[in-house]
């Protein structure tokens, strides 16, 4: 275990009356990339201004290779910080931009050009260190952005949505382009986005939050295979998880669904016969078969085709979707039959949605 | 004529009206004075000529008198400190107060919604004001300064000579801090917070985001704001008629209380004139170096 660049402990942030960061912990290796997920609202931008120190925490410890950063200015904190907007000073060149932070420190001419040149060369901005912000495109000024946060060699970078400007094509050459650097730097980054699939893939540690709070926290397919409540699990992975009340069998080893004629999907495992719970099926773990092999029998509602892949959605309530890899000729009308295995369904308890089993 | 009406009916001669509506009303109320100003100041003009267009031509003549009088040099004097010191201090006053009212504090809305009481207040009522605050005898500031204990005798601020000039550049300044603060303000609005948040991680510190985001941003807002208030102090009138009417004896004489006191008070119409026509060319020229500094304006 490398040793923590980054150490949140107890960490509180009112705003007023509102409490948008509740009783945060978490530690972060150096060198990890750790992104932080959840819905609009529920303070990831807040925690990383907390840590840039661009919002002033409320209660708790934070601190910064070791060093306890409660109270200390942004400029003294040495993070570098890359903003949804970009953030460029709009009066300064390419190069200027970049340099921004060296000039402050009285760095030398020659030191600032080798630099410049540096970080112009790992981020493709070679030819346009003379040109002005207005005059870049938005994969441009992403580079430049990113490229003023490099030149720093910060002790931390933090990403704020870095790439919800940009459109689908770049956002996913952006990807893999951010890790790649994180790599070679050796960096620890903090990257926000309320994109799961971003976080699941970029990061190797994945830090779900709602309201406030950390739901869960660990590596991504860790999540995904064993999310830790209701919340999470229908947060991670897309198409979304479906929701099935269910109450468990007599034998205690199977659980039978409500509504699908009162489907029963074997466990493989015990639980307290008769409880109450909600059953959590991932649409790709579904599998499509005859009617009276399978353990669900559903009418399809919608048949949607990506080429790749195709989306049923079925015609009853509650709506299961399920994915099924390449193309199928069932259509909309039919009754298909599903199968999934028994250590893929996932139980939840009704009222806490925590998970159960 | 039905073409006509047409051809207004459909966008493009309506443009046509509208834009020599635009400028047939420049020329009357603009250009016309202006240029008849001109024509006045080359030519001998006196209370009995007025009337016909008719009068000696005489050259360059008035201006060599204009110029040749002892008093012009006070004159030129007065207005510079006059100009330079109203627009300077009108302009740190303002900038300080848009900076400060730019942190967010409770009633920073309000607080800077009074100022424009100041902006909206005729200056003759303004000069009213101050003639009361820095009357010699009963004046406020006086009591104030004596209550202090800073003096123990009255300063006769409106009739001294050697403070007339700077009474009427304080009230002056007064008059034009709110403009330069709400105009400043708007400026400093325009700059993206999370500009001056990526210089702080940056590792620059107040004074360094100050010198190096803030005034190279608000270059264009700060050459408009200066302009402006260089053509507003040059039109200030109505404070020297409230105040010291230029005395005592022309110790806080400016050019445009002078040129209307050659005009209207001595009948010197021509003198008058040349005074005027000399401030437009200024003023052309302040304008035209303002309009070439904002060219290149900032977008973010
Ligand atoms: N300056 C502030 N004053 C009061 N409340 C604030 C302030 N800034 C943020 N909040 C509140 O704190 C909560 C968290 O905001 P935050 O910006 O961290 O959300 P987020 O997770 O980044 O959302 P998004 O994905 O939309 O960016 C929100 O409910 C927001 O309304
Ligand atoms: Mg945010």
């Amino acid at each position: 275990m490398t040793s923590p660049q980054i150490e949140l402990e107890h960490v509180d942030k009112h705003y007023g009356h509102f409490h948008a960061l509740k009783d945060i912990n978490l530690e972060i290796g150096k060198g990890r990339f750790v992104a932080l997920v959840g819905p609009s609202g529920c303070g990831k931008s807040t925690l990383l201004r907390s840590l840039a120190g661009l919002e002033s925490i409320t209660g708790g410890t934070m601190k910064i290779a070791g060093e306890t950063m409660n109270g200390v200015p942004p400029r003294r904190r040495d993070v570098a910080m890359v903003f949804q907007s970009y953030a460029l000073y709009p009066h300064m060149t390419v190069k200027e931009n970049l340099t921004y932070s060296m000039r402050l420190k009285r760095k030398p001419r020659e030191e600032r050009d080798k630099a410049a040149k540096e970080v112009a060369e790992i981020t493709g901005l070679g030819n346009l260190l003379d040109r002005y912000p207005r005059e870049l495109s938005g994969g441009q000024r992403q580079r430049v952005a990113m490229g003023r946060a490099i030149i720093r060699h910060p002790k931390a970078f933090l990403f704020d949505e870095p790439l919800s400007n940009l459109d689908a094509a770049l956002r996913v050459h952006m990807r893999k382009e951010i890790r790649a650097l994180h790599d070679r730097l050796g960096a620890t980054s903090v990257y926000v986005t309320h994109d799961q699939v971003e976080a699941m893939t970029m990061a190797d540690h994945v830090v779900v939050m709602r309201e406030g709070v950390i739901e869960q926290a660990g590596a991504p397919l860790d999540l995904y295979d064993h999310p830790a409540n209701r919340f999470v699990a229908g947060f991670i992975g897309s198409p979304a998880m479906n929701f099935v009340e269910a109450a468990v069998a007599e034998t205690g080893d199977a659980v039978a669904l409500e509504g699908y004629d009162g489907a029963v999907l074997p466990l493989g495992r015990k639980l307290e016969p008769g409880r109450r719970v909600v059953a959590g099926l991932r649409p790709e773990h579904l599998s499509l078969g005859e009617p009276d092999r399978s353990q669900i029998r559903v009418g399809v509602g919608v048949v949607e085709f990506t080429g790749a892949a195709s989306y049923l959605s079925s015609a009853g309530e509650p709506e299961l979707t399920v994915f099924h890899a390449g193309r199928t000729e069932v259509r909309p009308g039919e009754t298909v039959g599903l199968t999934i295995a028994p250590q893929h369904v996932h139980l939840f308890d009704p009222e806490t949605g925590r998970r159960v089993g | 004529m039905a073409r006509f009406i047409r051809s207004v009916r459909d966008a493009r001669g309506l443009d046509a009206v509208l834009v020599w509506l635009a400028l047939g009303y420049l020329g009357v109320f603009s250009a016309f004075p202006l240029v008849y100003n001109i024509v006045i100041s080359l030519q001998t003009v006196d209370l009995f000529s007025l009337a016909s267009f008719e009068r000696p031509f005489v050259g360059l003549q008035n201006y060599r008198d204009v110029l040749g009088d002892p008093v012009a040099g006070t004159v030129l004097w007065n207005t510079i400190q006059f100009v330079v010191l109203s627009v300077v201090f009108q302009l740190a006053i303002g900038f300080g107060l848009a900076l400060f009212f730019q942190q967010d504090f409770p009633g920073a809305t309000y607080l800077r919604g009074l100022f424009l009481a100041g902006w909206i207040m005729p200056a003759l009522v303004v000069g009213a004001v101050w003639s009361w605050i820095l009357a010699g005898d009963f004046g406020v500031l006086n009591y104030v300064l004596r209550s202090l204990g800073i003096t123990d005798r009255n300063i006769f601020w409106l009739s001294d000579p050697n403070v007339s000039l700077y009474s009427v550049i304080i009230a002056n300044i007064w008059l034009g801090i709110p403009f330069n603060m709400i105009l400043l303000s708007v400026g400093l609005a325009a700059i993206p917070r999370d500009v001056y948040e990526a210089a702080e991680l940056d590792g620059a510190g107040a004074w360094q985001r100050f010198f190096t985001i803030t005034l190279p941003l608000m270059r264009a807002p700060l050459g408009a704001v200066i302009s402006l208030g260089i053509i507003f102090t040059l039109q200030q009138f109505d404070l020297f008629a409230a105040l010291t009417q230029g005395g005592p004896s022309n110790a806080s004489n400016v050019a445009q209380y002078w040129s209307w006191q050659l005009s209207f008070q001595t009948y010197q119409i021509s003198y008058g004139s040349v005074v005027s026509v000399l401030m437009i060319v200024f003023v052309v020229a302040v304008a035209a170096v303002y309009t070439r500094s904002t060219r290149h304006e900032q977008s973010y």
